[in-house]
């Protein structure tokens, strides 16, 4: 097929599609209606569900701090309730930037840069949560230890058996850090290449 | 005329500029559908501050265009959900559906292949290249092009050379 060939077919097929008049008032309007653009909004449930567990949590932790009697429990009560705090306030603020971009602004360019950037923007957010995580899982078990029985986990006699199974998680979380860093690797570098072909 | 009513008009008037933008950026027919719905939508959103400060065409392949580039975005970050109104959604497919079916006599399943390799070719494209070649196809000038797009028009000269270069090497394949 040639170019040429494909732009004639192309006003062919224009014409056949427009011919059609297949949609009818009703579904117009019916494609208005906030209450079928639920894709977006489900993300949105999903992240703001985790945000609101993540701030129990942090709650939690907070009110119960004072049992947290050693410095190094200290550090990592005051590390997770960190992290619990500022991840899911940068994950929602970056998905309401998305949320809030006036599609009919911009020209194909700005849009292309925008959402390249702001894409950008998610995939470091993700994957600093990703390295984080580990390091929060293994943080957090001696201040819930604490905070539940009372124990400090450091000191006190543990039975092997909650060790082997944070050892497989750990290894597990591992593993999956590092299949994610491949994702968000190629995801970021097709960012990239689309600001810096649009620089050319 | 109401601008409910004019906003139908609108949208009756061009559905076949969301049709083949959705086809060109969708994955397959749910995500089209899905697409669609998007697109209508932030026409519908943007259609009173729209007001004729540009031509319809102008603002529709514009926010089509947008919708199309932050619906793809959304889709990696999401995977895959199902819309909520099924009754819509068939209601829809059956809409969509009656574009797609060969009408068109003996010659018409092989009309249908042309225009499924040619959807192929052109969703083999970047981003930047399948919003430019689309508009060309439409038979923009590169004038129009480039008040579409954003990039100026030497620009759009520059880039659809090439882009044209890429598909003919494509097709040759």
């Amino acid at each position: 097929m040639e170019l040429e060939e494909m732009k004639t077919l192309w006003q062919e097929m224009s014409v056949k599609v427009e011919k059609q008049q297949i949609i009818t008032d009703q579904l117009i309007m019916e494609m208005t209606q906030q209450k079928y653009r639920n894709k977006f909004s489900k993300l949105m449930m999903y992240e703001v569900s985790g945000a609101v567990i993540c701030y129990i949590m942090a709650v939690f932790m907070l009110l119960n701090i004072q049992k947290l009697d050693t410095w190094y429990l200290l550090i990592c009560g005051i590390f997770s309730v960190t992290f619990l705090a500022i991840l899911p306030f940068f994950s929602l603020r970056s998905l309401n930037k998305i949320k809030r971009l006036e599609i009919a602004n911009y020209s194909y360019k700005e849009a292309l840069v925008r959402f390249a950037k702001s894409k950008k923007r998610v995939l470091l957010l993700q994957r600093m949560g990703l390295y984080l995580s580990p390091l929060f899982f293994l943080v957090v078990l001696p201040v819930m230890h604490k905070m539940f029985n009372g124990k400090d986990m450091f000191q006190s006699d543990v039975s092997a058996f909650p060790w082997v199974f944070v050892g497989i998680f750990f290894v597990f979380i591992i593993l999956f850090s590092r299949w994610g860093y491949g994702c968000y690797k190629s995801m970021t570098n097709s960012a990239e290449n689309v600001l810096k072909e649009l620089d050319e | 005329m109401q601008p409910k009513q004019d906003f139908i008009q609108t949208i009756k008037d061009n559905e076949g500029i969301i049709y083949k933008i959705t086809r060109v950026y969708a994955k397959d027919a749910e995500d089209q559908k899905d697409l669609y719905q998007e697109i209508v939508y932030q026409l519908w959103k943007s259609f009173d501050t729209f007001k004729g400060r540009s031509k319809i065409s102008t603002w529709m392949y514009r926010v089509a265009l947008n919708t199309s580039i932050a619906h793809l975005n959304r889709e990696k970050k999401k995977g895959h959900t199902v819309s909520a109104d099924f009754e819509l959604l068939d209601r829809f497919n059956a809409s969509l559906g009656k574009v797609q079916e060969p009408q068109l006599g003996a010659t018409g399943s092989q009309w249908q292949e042309q225009i499924d390799i040619l959807y192929a070719h052109i969703k083999e494209l970047n981003l930047i290249e399948k919003g430019l070649i689309l508009l060309f196809l439409e038979g923009k000038s590169y004038e129009e092009i480039a008040t579409i797009t954003g990039f100026t028009v030497t620009n759009v000269g520059t880039r659809l050379t090439r882009i044209k270069q890429k598909l003919k090497t494509n097709i040759q394949k």
